[in-house]
C-alpha cells in the first residue's frame, strides 16, 4: 500500500488533531508513516489547516503529490486540494452542513468525475452519538477506517491515550463519535481496494511515532543538556515546550528569555561554565542571534543553535516550509566568522545530528548550528531510534593538561587550531575570553600578524571538523550519470524519490545527499559531479543557496531548481527536471 | 446577460444526449450533467455481453470520462438530486448544495420494476439495470453454477444467452405475466418456451411462485406449485419503471413517468423531461407512451436539448413494430398500454 491521505479543514475543525490520530493509528497498524501539518499562522478562525499523511507498507522518504484520499472538514477550504487528488482518489465529505451552500461551498461541485465521493453527515452523527457536534472530526475517521478497511481497534487505543486523561465523559464522547462514522460508512459504503484488508498479529514494533521537533528535544535530553534558552517562534516552540515538561525531570532548566540575543548569550554563558546549553529558533530570532554567534566563533566559546528554516525573509511565512537561511547560517555576521552548520534530513537524522552537535561545539569551540526547515521540525514519521551509547553522548572538551597549569594559553596555536579549553574557576587555568582579536592568552592584540594567524587558525579548526561530519550519501549504482541531484534538507526525500523512478524508466540519474553544509566535504561533491553529465541541485527557495555555496565544484554551470511555495518539494517537480534535462542531453 | 446554465439530471443515453447536444449548439453556456452513478456514460444494452465476457468494461463506454472536460461539459457523478425548486429553478443535492438553472432536462432513466407480490423477495434477487448491478452479477456467477430467471423483458433473454455462454445451468421461470407490459399471446409463450429449451434452457411454464429463501451464501430455495428447487443466483426482469421518486412534491405531474407534452416539456419553462423517466404526450392518441432502448433515448434526449434551446420539434414515437429477441419476434406496441 502506498496511501497519502489529507485532511483538510478551518483552523478550530480539529483537522490537525484527527491527523495525529490518524497517523498514530496507522503506525499502530504496522504502517510506515511519514506526515506533515500545514496550517495558518493565526490562532483560530482565520485559515486553513491542513494534514498530509503517506502509509506504505515500506518506508517513504519524502511525501507525495498525489492524494489519495480527502477528508474534507470544510468544504471551501478544501477546494485547494482538488488539484493533488489523484485520479480516482476518494473524498470523504460532509453531506450534511449545518445550511445550504452553492457551488462556491460544495467540494462536489468542483471535483473531477472519476473522484469517489462519499458524502456523511460528519455533524448530525457525531450529535447524535455522544450529544454534540465537536467529534465530528472523529466521526470522519470512522468512516475513513470502514472505508480502508483498517480495524477500528487500531483508532479506539489512539482515542484512549489522546483523551483518556480528559475524564471518562470526553473520551465516551470521543469514542462514540469514532464509532458512529465508522458504523454510518460500514453501512453505507463499498469498501475500496486500496485498504488494509488483513491485519496479521505483529510482532512488538520498535518503532516510535514522532515529529522533527521531539526528536531534536529526546536528542538533546539523551545529550545531557543542562539549560536550555530560548525565546518562542514558530516552528521551534515546541521544542521549548516538550523540553519545559522533561528537562527539569533530569535536573535541567528551561528558561524563556526575553528575545533571541538574550538566549544565545545565555547560551554561550553556559557552554564557557561548562555546562550544555542550546537554543532553538527561527528565520527572525536567528537574525538576531547573528552577532552572538560570531562572539562565539571568535572567543571559540561553543553553541548548539537550532535553526528551525520558515519562509522568509523578516517574519515571512511562519507557518511555511522554505531553506533560505543556508547563507544565513553559512555567512550570517560580521567578519570571517567560519562555523559548523550540518542539516538534517529526515526526522532520525534531526535525532543524530542535534545528539553529535553537543560534541562538535564542544571538540571545535564553536558554534554549531543544525539547519532544520519548518517541514522537517513537524513532519512525523514512525522510527527506530536505537539506544545510544556512553560514547555518543560523552564529553568531547578538549581540556589543557595539568602541566599547563600556570602557563595556561587558552588560544594557543596548534595544528589543527584546537585550543584546549579550561573551565572558568579551574585555579591555575586562569583566562579571559573576548570578542575583541586577542593573543594565545585571550589578551586584546590587533597587531596585522596575529589576526592574520588567528583568523587562519579558526577556520583551520573548522575545516579539521570534517572528519566528525556527517559525509555525503550517494544512492546510484555507481558510475557515469546523465544527471546527478544533489540535495539538503527535507528536499533530499524528494530528489531520492525522484531519482528512484527516473531509474525505474531507466534513467541514468543519481542523488547525493549533503548534511554537512559547512565546512562541506569538497572532494567527496566534486568526484560526484565528475561523474555526472549535469548536476541538479533542488531548493526551497529563491536564490539557490546551496548551489551558490558549491556550484563552483562542478565543471560547468550546475541546474538549480527553485521554489519557494511554502510546502515541501514534489517528487514530480523534481523527476519532471530530471526526464527534461536527460531529453536535452 | 448572467451566463446560461443548463443542468442535466442523469447520465444515461438521454441525459449524456442532451448534454452534449447543448453545448454543441450553445457554446456559450455552461452545462451541468448530475448524475447518481460513478461511470460516465455507458451502453446499458450491452451489459449481458460485458458478463458473457464477450467485451471488456472499456467498450461500453459511450466516452471517457476525461471526454466531458473536453467538451465543456460538467459531469458530477455520485450525485443525488434531492429535490426541485422550480419556481426558483433550483435544483438541490443531497448533500445540501443549490443549483441554480436556467434551462432543465431531466434524465433520470428508469430502474427494474419488481412486482408488487415479489417485493418482500426483492433482497433475494439480482436485477440488471447498471454496471455496478452487472459487477454484482459477474462476481456472484463465479461462484454459482445455476440461475433462476423470472420475468420476461428483453434484458432476461440477452442475460439468459450470457448465461449460455457461460455454461451456467439456467431455468427460466415462464408465465403469461413474464413479458410485462407487453401483451403476450399464448403462442408467442410456447414459441418463447420453445425455443429457450431448444438452447438448453430449463423452462417452467405456468409454474407460480410461492416462496424464495437464502440457504447459504451460494444458494437459493425456491418453492413453486407442485415443486422445489435449489438454485444459486435468482434473476429478476420484469421490465423497468421511470425513476422519479425524488420528484414527488416537486410540481411536477408525475403518472409512472413525468409527463410531458409531445415537446418534451414538463409544463414549465425551460423544464424538460427525456428518455425512460418521461411519459410522452401524443396527440393523435390523446394518450402518453414511453419509450425503451439506447437509440429511442438518444433520439429523445436531442430532442429534448433542442427544444430547450428553442426549438419546437414533435418527440418521435416510436411506430407500432417488430423487432427480435433471441429469434423470437416481439411486438412493441405494448407501449400503447400507457
Amino acid at each position: 500500500m502506498d496511501l497519502t491521505v489529507e485532511i483538510c479543514g478551518m483552523s478550530g475543525d480539529g483537522t490537525i488533531a484527527a491527523g495525529g490520530i490518524l497517523n498514530e493509528a496507522m503506525s499502530k497498524a504496522g504502517f510506515w508513516v511519514l506526515a506533515f501539518d500545514s496550517y495558518p499562522a493565526e490562532i483560530r478562525g482565520f485559515g486553513r489547516c491542513v494534514t498530509l499523511s503517506r502509509f506504505g507498507d515500506e518506508e517513504r522518504v519524502a511525501l507525495s503529490d498525489k492524494t489519495h484520499a480527502l477528508i474534507s472538514l470544510d468544504d471551501k477550504q478544501s477546494l485547494s486540494r482538488i488539484p493533488l487528488l489523484a485520479k480516482e482518489a476518494v473524498v470523504l465529505f460532509d453531506n450534511k452542513p449545518p445550511s445550504y451552500v452553492d457551488a462556491a461551498g460544495s467540494i462536489a461541485a468542483h471535483v473531477e468525475p472519476d473522484v469517489r465521493l462519499f458524502g456523511m453527515p460528519f455533524g448530525d452523527l457525531a450529535a447524535a452519538a455522544s450529544g454534540s457536534t465537536r467529534g465530528r472530526n472523529l466521526t470522519a475517521l470512522g468512516g475513513f477506517a470502514a472505508l480502508f478497511q483498517i480495524p477500528p481497534e487500531f483508532f479506539h487505543g489512539v482515542i484512549r491515550k489522546k483523551f483518556g486523561a480528559k475524564g471518562e465523559k470526553v473520551l465516551e464522547a470521543n469514542l462514540k463519535s469514532f464509532d458512529a462514522g465508522y458504523a454510518h460508512a460500514r453501512e453505507e459504503f463499498k469498501t475500496v481496494k486500496e485498504g488494509g484488508g488483513e491485519f496479521p498479529p505483529k510482532e512488538e514494533e520498535d518503532r516510535i511515532l514522532i515529529s522533527g521537533n521531539e526528536a531534536i528535544s529526546r536528542a538533546a535530553l539523551d545529550a545531557g543538556l543542562k539549560l536550555y534558552f530560548g525565546y518562542p517562534i514558530t516552528p521551534a516552540t515546541p521544542i521549548m515546550e516538550y523540553l519545559a515538561r522533561e528537562l527539569p525531570k533530569r535536573g535541567g532548566k528551561v528558561v524563556q528569555m526575553e528575545d533571541e540575543i538574550a538566549s544565545i548569550g545565555a547560551v554561550l554563558g553556559s557552554f564557557f561554565a561548562g555546562k550544555r546549553a542550546m537554543t532553538a529558533t527561527s528565520g527572525p530570532g536567528f537574525a538576531l542571534m547573528t552577532e552572538l554567534i560570531t562572539h562565539g566563533v571568535m572567543s571559540e566559546t561553543p553553541a548548539v543553535i537550532l535553526n528551525a528554516q520558515r519562509g522568509g525573509p523578516a517574519t515571512g511565512l511562519p507557518t511555511k516550509t522554505e531553506q533560505s537561511d543556508l547563507h544565513a547560517a553559512v555567512f550570517g555576521g560580521p567578519g570571517d566568522s567560519a562555523r559548523i552548520v550540518i542539516a538534517p534530513t529526515n526526522v532520525p537524522e534531526c535525532y543524530g545530528f542535534t545528539l553529535r552537535s553537543f560534541q562538535l561545539a564542544e571538540k571545535y569551540q564553536t558554534p554549531v548550528i543544525v539547519l532544520s526547515d519548518f517541514f522537517l521540525n513537524n513532519r512525523v514519521e514512525n522510527v527506530r531510534l536505537p539506544p545510544i551509547s556512553e560514547q555518543e553522548r560523552g564529553d568531547w572538551n578538549v581540556y589543557p593538561e595539568e602541566n599547563q597549569k600556570g602557563r595556561y594559553r587558552r588560544y594557543q596555536m596548534t595544528d589543527s587550531g584546537i585550543s584546549p579549553r579550561a573551565v572558568p574557576g579551574t585555579e591555575g587555568f586562569l583566562f579571559s575570553a573576548t570578542g575583541l582579536e586577542h593573543s594565545e592568552r585571550g589578551t586584546p592584540d590587533y597587531s596585522p600578524e596575529n589576526h592574520m594567524n588567528m583568523t587562519e587558525k579558526r577556520h583551520r579548526k573548522i575545516h579539521r571538523a570534517l572528519v566528525d561530519l556527517p559525509a555525503p550519501r550517494e544512492f546510484s549504482p555507481g558510475g557515469k550519470m546523465d544527471v546527478g541531484v544533489i540535495a539538503w534538507g527535507s528536499t533530499f526525500g524528494s530528489a531520492l524519490e525522484a531519482v528512484d523512478i527516473a531509474r525505474r524508466e531507466g534513467l541514468k540519474a543519481g542523488a547525493l545527499k549533503i548534511a554537512a553544509i559547512f565546512p562541506y566535504h569538497g572532494e567527496v561533491i566534486r568526484e560526484f559531479m565528475d561523474r555526472c553529465e549535469e548536476v541538479l541541485i533542488p531548493e526551497l527557495n529563491y536564490e539557490g543557496q546551496l548551489a551558490n555555496l558549491i556550484g563552483h565544484l562542478h565543471r560547468k554551470d550546475v541546474v538549480r531548481l527553485n521554489r519557494t511555495p511554502g510546502m515541501p518539494m514534489p517528487p514530480s517537480v523534481i523527476l519532471d527536471k530530471i526526464r527534461g534535462m536527460i531529453e536535452a542531453v | 446577460m448572467a451566463e446560461e446554465h443548463f443542468v442535466v439530471i442523469g447520465n444515461g443515453p438521454a441525459g449524456y444526449e442532451a448534454a452534449m447536444t447543448l453545448k454543441e449548439k450553445a457554446p456559450e453556456a455552461y452545462v451541468s450533467v448530475i448524475s447518481r452513478n460513478r461511470e460516465s456514460c455507458y451502453r446499458p444494452h450491452l451489459l449481458p455481453d460485458l458478463i458473457a465476457g464477450k467485451i471488456p468494461e472499456e467498450a461500453l463506454y459511450v466516452c471517457p470520462t476525461g471526454a466531458y472536460r473536453e467538451k465543456g461539459v460538467k459531469l458530477r457523478t455520485g450525485q443525488r438530486v434531492a429535490e426541485l425548486d422550480l419556481t426558483q429553478k433550483r435544483v438541490i443535492l443531497d448533500h445540501r448544495e443549490i443549483v441554480g438553472f436556467s434551462g432543465l432536462i431531466i434524465a433520470a432513466g428508469g430502474k427494474p420494476r419488481i412486482p408488487e407480490t415479489l417485493l418482500v423477495f426483492r433482497d433475494l434477487m439480482l436485477t440488471l439495470k447498471t454496471l455496478e448491478d452487472a459487477k454484482v452479477w459477474m462476481e456472484k456467477l463465479s461462484r454459482a453454477d445455476s440461475v433462476l430467471i423470472m420475468g420476461g423483458d428483453l434484458t432476461s433473454f440477452a442475460v439468459t444467452k450470457a448465461l449460455l455462454k457461460l455454461n451456467k445451468k439456467v431455468a427460466f421461470l415462464l408465465d403469461e405475466e413474464a413479458f410485462w407490459p407487453l401483451r403476450c399471446d399464448r403462442t408467442t409463450l410456447e414459441e418463447a418456451a420453445h425455443r429457450l429449451t431448444r438452447r438448453g434452457v430449463e423452462v417452467l411454464l405456468d409454474r407460480r411462485l410461492k416462496s424464495m429463501a437464502r440457504v447459504s451464501n451460494r444458494a437459493y430455495e425456491v418453492q413453486l406449485n407442485g415443486d422445489r428447487m435449489s438454485v444459486g443466483i435468482i434473476g429478476a426482469f420484469f421490465g423497468l419503471v421511470p425513476d422519479v421518486r425524488f420528484l414527488v412534491g416537486s410540481g411536477l405531474r408525475i403518472d409512472r413517468g413525468i409527463l410531458v407534452n409531445e415537446y418534451l416539456n414538463a409544463g414549465y419553462e425551460g423544464v424538460y423531461a427525456t428518455g425512460d423517466c418521461a411519459q410522452i404526450y401524443h396527440p393523435e392518441i390523446r394518450d402518453y407512451w414511453v419509450s425503451i432502448g439506447y437509440d429511442n433515448a438518444v433520439n429523445l434526449g436531442r430532442t429534448a436539448a433542442l427544444n430547450l434551446l428553442g426549438g419546437k420539434i414533435k418527440a418521435e414515437a416510436a411506430g407500432e413494430s417488430i423487432f427480435e429477441v433471441q429469434g423470437i419476434r416481439v411486438n412493441t406496441s405494448w407501449w400503447m398500454e400507457f
